[in-house]
């Protein structure tokens, strides 16, 4: 298993975690831009690389379209709208930073656990990145949960979106052109109509807080 | 009957009824201490006796309380190992107590504390020696009522009636599990002996294998001080003599440790292996719970009694390891992971005795346990600070003493489980390795400030300045235990096979014991690691010693003036101005602030004139343990309810007695017709 | 043959651990665009202390006396343990990488006591800090030896470095890189470099190890100050042995170890400068910032142990 595609598959997935683990660590938000676009290109790199040793052309072009969409355009629109709320920081999330990242090597081992049975059925060299991909997305999952600021939350949703799509890569071995274009279609749907909403709520509580929305009740 | 166990009879029995019938003073004290020399010499000649020449010794007395079985005795090598603990720290507290309870003449009864003194100590030796479960059942019953009157020694202290109603109740509730565990077990067999009881074990059903198995660990785990079942801990010990807190926090809490090894390993055999995932669970929420309220505390004996929780959880995590290990057959290593427990067993127990021998010096010297009143003792009290350090270094688990080389071992039984392919062993060793690092650094951490606190800088309050040194069998039982310490470090070679042999044997553990490396040089049978504590030791003496002699020689140019402390040029140095206890936990304070969540009140008192002069400002924040908040005061507010709705069966009314009398003849009589014969 | 190596080993860390600590100086001085000292500063300065008179405070007791020989004691019984030179040596089997842990800690909590025993408020506060982010560092280090160990199938050092040596891919492995990231991290927290502590600060808001040895003067400071210097060099001599050996001389000839000492030497600058310019890129982090980077180089450690068992 020591083989060069397997290690640098692992090293790969585990860049792609680490650069997801930087939206419980630092505060800007345009941190986590960066940290998303990052974690983008690095992604479309992992992929480009099981293409190149899976002898898989088609994943060529899945890359590319995940390197223009995620790693330039997406990144793009989200720092015109940072600039456009004026949002500097997350403060005070529902959970603290450490106990944040705490959470998060839990729920990376808890990834480890859940895998395991897939890990040991599949024959593929890249199947000992599964688990970090895994650990990816719980820890996408909890940003959503923990975060008050809503341009967080769709980061968080975005970088869930990268942990499926590796799942996807190193499971699997690849995505079809088709499904990958259809996928990302959606997300860029989603992505566009959640725009309109976070401008909503902004204009209508001064801020972009998640927690104002309650207000709505009254 | 064999000549050591009369000797250890006879001791503890002289010691008691001296105590009673002597006339008070120094003979009374005198005689008390003796017993407890005596016996606990005795107890541990008959422990080495065992534990090194392999024979057990059995005794039975059939015809005393012959309608359950009657008593009978049977030492085997675990047994003896707990014995020899007991014996081991009957000498140095015995000692101790000669001089330390003289402070309470006059003011409390003598007698009744010298007799329960050496009553607890006969009963804790007899429990590991019992072979049958009245015998057990008997002894550690006597265990606990006697120290429930030691707890309550210093009555008028105003916690003490509280925490030893604390304890009585939680004892017990322990006793009733555990009881509960044993019927089952003797459900099936023909006589309660555990040598029956084991063979019967073997033909239980796996789903009575795990009640039993859990049961003794709530019941065994309550006595040990595993969370959340350890609330009685941080009470009782600080409430009773120090001597006593030593021997409860020595010894009493690993005979809990005891029982769940009699009843897990060797009357049960080991089981499935997630019998260890729960222990290694348990044992490091307690390592963990335990290290932070530690750091919390100001009164130094509940911080040592919380301490005493940490590592309880971390021979918690060696056991679960052992069992994790025998439930997945690697019997080789689940061996070195029991032996590696019950090493750090023994030095706890050495090095927690030290400390709360240490305490009671400061105790009986100042009259008080808060660490924010005292400060500037290690010029009263050198001798006693000086001790204190050796204990403090030995919890800390610093080289080259004996606390370092247990962990060491903890660690490296850990190790072959991440190597394991079973599916959750490796994530649980990993959590497990990393709370057993960040409980050994916040440890540290709690120590530098129980010793710096104490004994370093200023004297915090007038008690504190004028605090003399100890007598001299107060320092001398310190002194016993601090070479102890060291002793048990340097001699790890030796120690460990023969904890090893004590164990195997038991359940499916190998029997040719490995070797633990020979000479100086400490290494694991799989031959993973070495290292080599003494000559770390000789290392750090030989270097210290070259450096001071070289600094002597070429750079003492100067003598050396003594001045007022500098602090960037300040000219006073008032008490004051020195850090407290308090603020020495801040930082780890605030970082774990979501655990603690301290309560704060901030009352300002503005001038009646202005609002912008302010007269007092008072702020208060307090812990509250969240067990106790969320977990026992409900739980003692609905036991409070409940027992004022059956007080109402107590009317008083002789009728309502009469009708309870003539309920349960017509109860029986009913049972006689429905199950004749 | 191996004792005399031991011998020359430590003292080689000993002559030049303050040439070490120059050296970071002088690089960021230079990259701030002064001057700055020459690189063998340290050396001057520690001369000159040993010379000086010592001033001791009169709250003091005996420990404050004795914690400078302690501390020196245990730094530099350190650096006979550690893979400096060559592997296999003969005191390896003394201590593995715990007992270095270890070791370091009793230097750290004689330091903290030596900070308390004056009564200042200045040595409370830098010794209420330093355990903190000593406390919190720990885990990090076991996990990070843990993975390591994991890979050489052992805690001993020599057998760490060994088995590096023998499998070059093993450098390239996730678990490797991310338990180097990890190490890093804590290096810089117990060595008090930036961000998490100051060596060159005079506020004692800023101070950490400084606030702490305040009180010291005249020869004790020079120890202490010398200590501090050689667990720097030590870091970055595991460092950069543990993770990159090559360069360690495995049969004890001459030339062996003069490339040994060589590749020591160019470790060790690189590392210098990597440490130069990361201080003076980075601004240092308040006190209550810092359980959060120990937190990140925690994960960092359990992805390393993770990926060492992923890849089995």
């Amino acid at each position: 298993m020591d083989s060069l595609f397997s290690q640098l598959s692992v090293l790969g997935s585990s860049l792609v975690l680490l650069f997801g683990l930087i939206l419980l660590w630092r505060r800007g938000i345009s941190a986590y831009v960066g940290a998303f676009a990052a974690q983008s290109m690095v992604l479309s790199a992992v992929i480009a690389i099981v293409g190149y040793f899976g002898n898989d052309h088609e994943l060529y072009w899945v890359a590319g379209t995940l390197f223009l969409l995620k790693g330039l355009v997406i990144p793009r629109l989200l720092r015109r709208m940072e600039r456009r709320f004026a949002v500097e920081r997350e403060m005070e999330p529902y959970v603290n930073t450490a106990s944040s990242l705490v959470v998060s090597g839990l729920l990376v081992l808890f990834g480890y656990m859940v895998t395991r049975p897939l890990v040991g059925l599949s024959q593929l060299p890249t199947r000992a990145g599964m688990p970090l991909a895994m650990g990816l997305v719980l820890v996408s999952l909890f940003v959503v949960i923990s975060r008050k600021k809503a341009l967080t939350q769709v980061i968080g949703f975005l970088m869930l979106e990268n942990g499926l799509a590796l799942l996807a890569v190193l499971g699997t071995y690849g995505i079809p052109l088709i499904v990958e274009l259809g996928v990302a279609l959606d997300v860029l749907m989603g992505f566009l109509v959640m725009q309109i909403f976070v401008y909503r709520i902004h204009e209508t509580f001064e801020s972009i807080d998640v927690e104002q929305l309650n207000r709505l009740r009254y | 009957m064999n000549l050591e166990f009369g000797l250890m009879l006879g001791g503890y029995g002289v010691g008691a009824v001296g105590a009673l019938l002597m006339p008070g003073g120094r003979a009374g004290r005198g005689i008390a201490a003796f017993g407890m020399v005596w016996g606990g010499a005795a107890g541990l000649a008959l422990s080495l006796q065992v534990l090194l020449g392999g024979a057990a010794f059995t005794l039975e007395v059939p015809t005393l309380l012959s309608i359950a079985d009657g008593l009978a005795f049977r030492l085997d090598a675990l047994g003896a190992f707990f014995l020899g603990l007991v014996g081991l720290l009957a000498i140095p507290c015995g000692v101790y107590g000669f001089e330390y309870v003289g402070a309470y003449e006059g003011r409390y009864s003598l007698r009744l504390l010298g007799a329960m003194l050496n009553m607890f100590l006969l009963t804790m030796s007899l429990v590991p020696c019992a072979d049958n479960v009245l015998t057990f059942l008997l002894m550690w019953e006597g265990m606990s009522l006697t120290s429930y009157f030691l707890v309550l020694t210093e009555a008028d202290e105003p916690d003490t009636i509280a925490a030893a109603g604390w304890y009585l109740a939680m004892t017990h509730v322990g006793l009733a599990l555990a009881l509960a565990g044993f019927l089952i077990l003797a459900a099936n067999a023909t006589t309660t002996a555990f040598g029956d009881l084991r063979t019967a074990a073997a033909s239980l059903t796996p789903a009575m294998r795990n009640t039993v198995f859990l049961l003794a660990l709530a019941g065994f785990g309550s006595k040990a001080g595993i969370v959340p079942l350890h609330v009685w801990l941080p009470r009782a010990h600080p409430a009773a003599p120090s001597h006593v807190s030593a021997l409860m926090s020595g010894v009493m809490i690993k005979l809990g440790v005891y029982g769940l090894l009699r009843i897990g390993l060797d009357l049960l055999g080991g089981g499935p292996a997630w019998w260890g995932a729960l222990l290694i669970g348990l044992g490091a929420l307690s390592a963990v719970v335990g290290v932070l309220y530690a750091l919390m505390e100001n009164d130094l004996k509940r911080l040592l009694a919380y301490s005493s929780v940490e590592n309880i959880g971390l021979v918690f995590i060696g056991l679960g390891a052992g069992f994790l290990f025998l439930g997945l057959d690697a019997t080789a290593a689940a061996l070195v992971a029991f032996a590696a427990a019950l090493y750090h067993a023994l030095n706890h127990a050495a090095f927690k005795s030290l400390l709360f021998l240490g305490a009671g010096s400061v105790l009986h010297a100042t009259r008080t346990r808060d660490m924010n009143r005292l400060g500037g003792l290690i010029r009263g009290l050198p001798w006693t600070a000086a001790f204190f350090l050796v204990g403090a270094l030995a919890i800390a688990g610093l080289p080259p003493l004996n606390g370092f080389v247990s962990e060491w071992l903890l660690f490296q039984s850990l190790l072959p489980g991440i190597e394991s392919r079973a599916p959750m062993v490796a994530p649980l060793m990993t959590l497990a390795v990393s709370v057993l690092a960040l409980t050994a650094g916040l440890a540290a951490a709690g120590f530098v400030k129980a010793f710096g606190i104490t004994f370093l800088a200023i004297p915090r309050s007038p008690a504190a300045e004028c605090a003399h040194e100890a007598p001299v069998s107060m320092r001398v039982g310190m002194g016993i235990l601090a070479v102890a310490c060291a002793v048990f470090g340097l001699a790890a070679v030796a120690i460990m096979p023969a904890l090893a042999a004590a164990l195997a044997g038991s359940a499916r553990l190998p029997v040719p014991v490995p070797g633990f490396g020979s000479g100086v040089s400490l290494s694991m049978p799989s031959g993973f690691a070495r290292m080599s504590p003494t000559l770390v030791a000789l290392g750090l003496i030989l270097i210290t010693g070259a450096a001071w002699l070289v600094v002597r020689l070429f750079a003492s140019r100067w003598p050396v003036r003594v001045s007022a402390t500098w602090g960037c040029g300040r000219v006073v140095q008032t008490p004051r101005m020195e850090y407290t206890s308090t603020a020495f936990a801040e930082p780890l304070r605030r970082v774990f602030a979501e655990l603690y969540r301290p309560t704060q009140d901030l009352s300002i008192d503005f001038h009646p004139e202005s609002r912008y002069f302010v007269q007092s400002i008072e702020y208060r924040s307090e812990i509250v343990p969240w067990f106790e908040r969320y977990l026992y005061a409900p739980l003692v507010t609905r036991v409070r309810r409940w027992s004022i709705w059956v007080r109402a069966l107590q009317s008083g009314s002789a009728h309502a007695y009469l009708t309870y009398l003539v309920i349960a003849l017509l109860g029986l009589l009913t049972l006689l017709i429905v199950r004749p014969g | 043959m191996g004792y005399v190596l031991e011998v020359a080993q430590a003292a080689l860390a000993l002559a030049l651990a303050p040439g070490l600590a120059g050296l970071i100086r002088w690089l960021k001085a230079r990259l701030q665009n002064r001057r700055g000292a020459p690189v063998w500063q340290p050396y001057w300065e520690l001369a000159k202390l040993f010379q000086k008179e010592v001033v001791v405070s009169s709250n003091a007791s005996w420990l404050f006396r004795a914690a400078p020989f302690i501390v020196f004691a245990s730094t530099t019984a350190v650096t006979f343990l550690v893979p400096i030179l060559a592997v296999p040596l003969p005191f390896d089997g003394l201590g593995d990488l715990l007992v270095v842990v270890y070791l370091l800690l009793l230097s750290t909590f004689f330091l903290s006591l030596g900070g308390l025993d004056p009564g200042s408020p200045f040595g409370g506060m830098g010794a209420s800090r330093e355990m903190t982010v000593a406390a919190l560092a720990e885990p990090t280090v076991a996990l990070a030896i843990f993975a390591l160990a994991l890979a050489a199938g052992s805690t001993n050092l020599g057998q760490i470095v060994a088995r590096t040596m023998a499998d070059p891919g093993a450098f390239l492995s996730p678990g490797h890189l991310l338990a180097f990231g990890a190490l890093f991290i804590v290096t810089l927290a117990e060595t008090g470099r930036l961000p998490i502590d100051n060596p060159a600060t005079h506020l004692e808001l800023t101070m950490i190890h400084e606030a702490m040895v305040l009180e010291y003067s005249g020869r004790y400071l020079a120890l202490i100050e010398w200590a501090a210097a050689v667990k720097l060099f030590i870091f970055f001599a595991l460092l950069g042995n543990l993770f990159i050996p090559w360069g360690v001389s495995v049969v004890l000839t001459p030339t062996t170890v003069a490339v040994a000492v060589a590749s020591l030497l160019v470790k060790l600058v690189v590392l210098a400068a990597v440490v130069a310019v990361l201080e003076t890129r980075i601004a240092k982090l308040r006190l209550f910032r810092v359980p959060e980077l120990l937190s990140v180089s925690f994960v960092l450690a359990l992805l390393a142990v993770t990926s060492s068992f992923l890849l089995k």
